[in-house]
Order: C-alpha cells, then structure tokens, then sequence
C-alpha cells in the first residue's frame, strides 16, 4: 500500500508519552481540514494511544499506521488527517 | 539522605498503602484496552476510575497537559473525584500520570504518582518466609501485578528455585543476600502465561535447569524446545542440603505438568490445584482429551496427607492470601472449599462436563508466550511487557470472574 502523501511530518523520536500526542495536537492546530499530518514515533505505546485520541477527538481522524524499520529498531509512523 | 517526594510513591509504597486498606482513589490515565487488561490492586482493589490522558486533554483543550488536567478536573471531575483522601495517578510508565498529578493538585486535589507507572508495578516482586526454620527456609516470591507466584527452598546454604519469573536479577539478589548457593532451577510446567525466568536464571547462577520433556515441545506449534533443559521424572528426588524435593508427574494442564512435594508436607502444586480453583487444562488445545489426565492427576494430590500444605503457582485474587499473607492452603481444607477439587472427588464424566463448562476465554497471547518459553523465539524487553500485560488465567471460572 502506497503511504498517504503528507502535508507536515513531525518527527517524535525519542519522545516519551505523553509528548507524541502533545506535540501532534500542536501541529494539527497548524493545518486546515483535510490535510495530513505524518508522526514517527520511537514509543511502542504510541500505536495504541494514537487509535484512542483519534476514537475520541473529533479534530483528527487516523488515516493509517505503519511499522517500519530504521537500523535494526522499529519506529512507529502514524498518519492523521485533520478534520475540524 | 533526601527526603522522599510527597508527590511520589514508589510501587513499593504503593502496594504497602493498598495491603493496608487505606482510604485512596486511583485515577488510571492509560488508554482503555490497557486499562482492561489488569489494573493496580492490593488485597483489596481500590476505587479507580480510568480516562486517558488523551481524553483529559480534549475535553480540557489546553495544549499544555497540567492546564487541560486543570480544567477538566476542575469543571467535569468535581462529582467523580473524592474530596479529602489521596488520589493515586497511574499510566504506563509514570511520566504522564506524573503531570496529571501536578493538574490535580493545581485544580485543588492531593494527587500522587507511582513511580515507573503499571510497568515498574509489573516488575515488583515481593517475599514471605513461609518456613524459617534453622536449617529450613521457604520463601514465597509473588509477582502481585501478575498473580504469579514462585518458590525459593533453602537448606544449609543449598538452594533451589521452583518457577522463577522473568526478572531473574531479583532472585539472584535474593540468593546474594541470604548467602545461597543456587544449585537448581525446576519449572512445573512449561508456562503458557507468563515468561519463565528458569533458563536464564539457571545461566546466570550456574544451576542446572529442569522441565518435564512431555513439556519441551510445543503443543500447538508440535515443534521442539530450542533450549537445554535437564528432563524431570516421575519420583525423581532433588536433594537441598538435609531435604528432599520429590517429583510427582501430573499431566493435566499440560502433558509435562509437575508438581514437587518437600520432606512429605509441602506441596508446590504449580498450576494443578489453587487455592480457590484448579487448573484449565484447555491451554494446549486439548480439553477434552487432557481433562482425564487432570481428574486421575488432582487425584493423586488428594491422596497426599490432609496437613499437606498446597503451595499454588498462582494467586486467582490477591484476597486469597491468609492472614500471614502466604497464598497456600492445608489439603483437607481445599477438599472443602475448592469447587474444582471437590468436583474432582467426583465421577470422570462429571468432572469432564465441570470443566467444559467453566473454561474461561483463551487469551491468544498464550501460544506466543509458550513459543518464547520453549526458546522457539526471543521477544524484546517491550513485547515482553506487551505479552505479560494483566493478570493470569490460568485457573477455572469459577474464581476467574471479577
């Protein structure tokens, strides 16, 4: 499956919950609806509690999500569009 | 020395102040699956609500957490929240429950935090002497976040370990302190939901380490264990110092399942007989075919002296615990009270419908853990944690349901 093409990536590697959400909240506010806000993610617990925000905010929806990895780790890549 | 953070407890703490019965409230900001997954608790569980934190801040609209808490506690939490006892703030590793205390208390609320989050209370193990005598010492090792329970036996210096649980530094420690020698490490069975610490323990201290070969293959892959193992045998004797470790076989619930009986009083029943319950013997995809080897199996446990005192692998509730805190039970009084046991004085046909009947949700997780366990693969220190989230279920329904 081809990646959904971003508008804005924010690089949250190394960041430990909750900063992941926190600084994605932030950059959502940056954008206007339908654009796509792409998050990597080095915190494993980033997969799950990016499902619920997005289950519970009305601002974004979860496009996708995708393990990749980058020298022999796994990073986390979440995708979010913009709603409102 | 530094004083400690008021605003802080360590799991230590914190399972000090619940096996106290203290007036608290537990505020758990983990996202909902994880929150259904098992949740901190003591002899008693405390009061605890669960909203994650991503929720409280949508709902608080800040983009800072401590404001968004701020607001949100003090506009929609004002019913939810106890006024006047402490609020213990819970997630994953401690570092965002950490700033929703510092919102409580902003919002006017004593809040505290547990350091290292649900992850350091995985990894707390605590001990009880349960025999302390001169020559003979017994301790029981609990895992509370977990249920586990394991087994370190001393005798003159020598000891042996019975279920050690993954984190094998504890024991290792433990052993450093009280000046023991570890000569073996015996695993009942080939655990399903838990990791074993038995192989690496063994490694680490030099010791041999034990399982059943009916064990050593993986009943639902069918592949062999990857790693060394000393196979146990029916009335096998393992000698502690002046004490005898006997071996019973007692396939059930697994084809390898052990139990060990100590100087002919002390049984370490693993998972065959609990205290409230008894094992399921469904976990190697088996039921049916198992189930008459677990009724021929507890059985043979019944006909054990009725002073035999039954040491489980595992804690179905932490309100099993006596009043010394030891999770155990004499044998005659288990005949009485145990519904399994009682069922199984009964007929084969009755005790196979029991069983089929009262068979709790098989968590998929169990095949992987047993694949880990056998060495098949080797999961990081993450998906290890992933794989352990919650408590067991291990035992029948019947005490299984909250």
């Amino acid at each position: 499956m081809d990646a959904p093409k971003a508008d804005a990536t924010l690089d949250a590697r190394g960041m430990a919950c909750p900063m992941p959400i926190l600084k994605a909240r932030q950059e959502l506010g940056k954008l206007t609806p339908g654009q796509i806000l792409k998050v990597v993610a080095t915190d494993r617990g980033s997969i799950k509690d990016f499902q619920g925000w997005a289950s519970t905010s009305k601002q974004l929806a979860l496009v996708s999500q995708v393990t990749e990895q980058e020298n022999g780790k796994d990073i986390y890549v979440h995708f979010l569009e913009k709603k409102a | 020395m530094t004083a400690p953070d008021p605003f802080e407890w360590t799991v230590a703490a914190l399972k000090n102040h619940l096996d106290a019965g203290e007036d608290l409230f537990v505020l758990d900001v983990r996202n909902r699956e994880e929150f259904a997954a098992g949740r901190v608790e003591g002899r008693t569980a405390p009061p605890t609500l669960n909203i994650p934190y991503f929720e409280i801040l949508e709902a608080g609209g800040a983009d800072d957490l401590v404001e968004a808490v701020k607001i949100y506690a003090g506009r929609d939490l004002a019913d939810k929240l106890p006024r006047g006892k402490p609020i213990v703030t819970v997630c994953a590793r401690g570092g965002t429950s950490a700033i929703v205390a510092e919102g409580l208390r902003a919002a006017g609320f004593p809040a505290v935090n547990v350091a290292g989050g649900t992850q350091a209370w995985g990894s707390l193990y605590t001990s009880l002497a349960l025999v302390n005598s001169p020559a003979l010492k017994v301790w029981q090792v609990a895992r509370p976040a977990r249920g586990c329970l394991s087994y370190l036996v001393a005798c003159h210096g020598d000891a042996l370990v019975i279920d050690p649980l993954r984190h094998t530094d504890w024991y290792v420690s433990f052993a450093r302190r009280y000046g023991l020698l570890i000569r073996s490490v015996l695993d009942t069975h080939a655990h399903a939901d838990h990791l074993s610490g038995g192989p690496a323990l063994a490694k680490a201290v030099g010791a041999t380490y034990h399982l059943h070969p009916y064990d050593a293959i993986h009943p639902i892959d069918v592949l062999p264990a990857t790693i060394s193992y000393e196979p146990l045998r029916d009335r096998q004797i393992f000698n502690v110092g002046t004490s005898r470790l006997e071996v019973l076989h007692i396939p059930g619930h697994t084809l390898g399942n052990t139990a060990f009986l100590l100087d002919g009083k002390y049984l370490f029943s693993g998972d065959s007989l609990f205290v409230g319950s008894i094992a399921r013997p469904d976990l190697g995809g088996h039921a049916e075919a198992w189930t008459p080897l677990h009724h021929d199996s507890l059985r043979r446990l019944m006909a054990l002296p009725d002073d035999t005192l039954v040491l489980p692998g595992h804690a179905a509730s932490p309100g099993e615990a006596g009043a010394d805190g030891v999770f155990g039970g004499r044998l005659g009084g288990l005949k009485r009270s145990n519904e399994g046991l009682r069922k199984a004085a009964g007929s084969g046909k009755e005790f196979l419908a029991y069983i089929l009947a009262s068979l709790p949700e098989f968590p998929p997780q169990y095949v992987e853990i047993k694949r880990a366990n056998l060495g098949l693969i080797e999961p990081d220190e993450d998906r290890a944690g992933e794989l352990e989230l919650g408590k067991n279920v291990c035992a029948l329904e019947s005490r299984c349901a909250k």
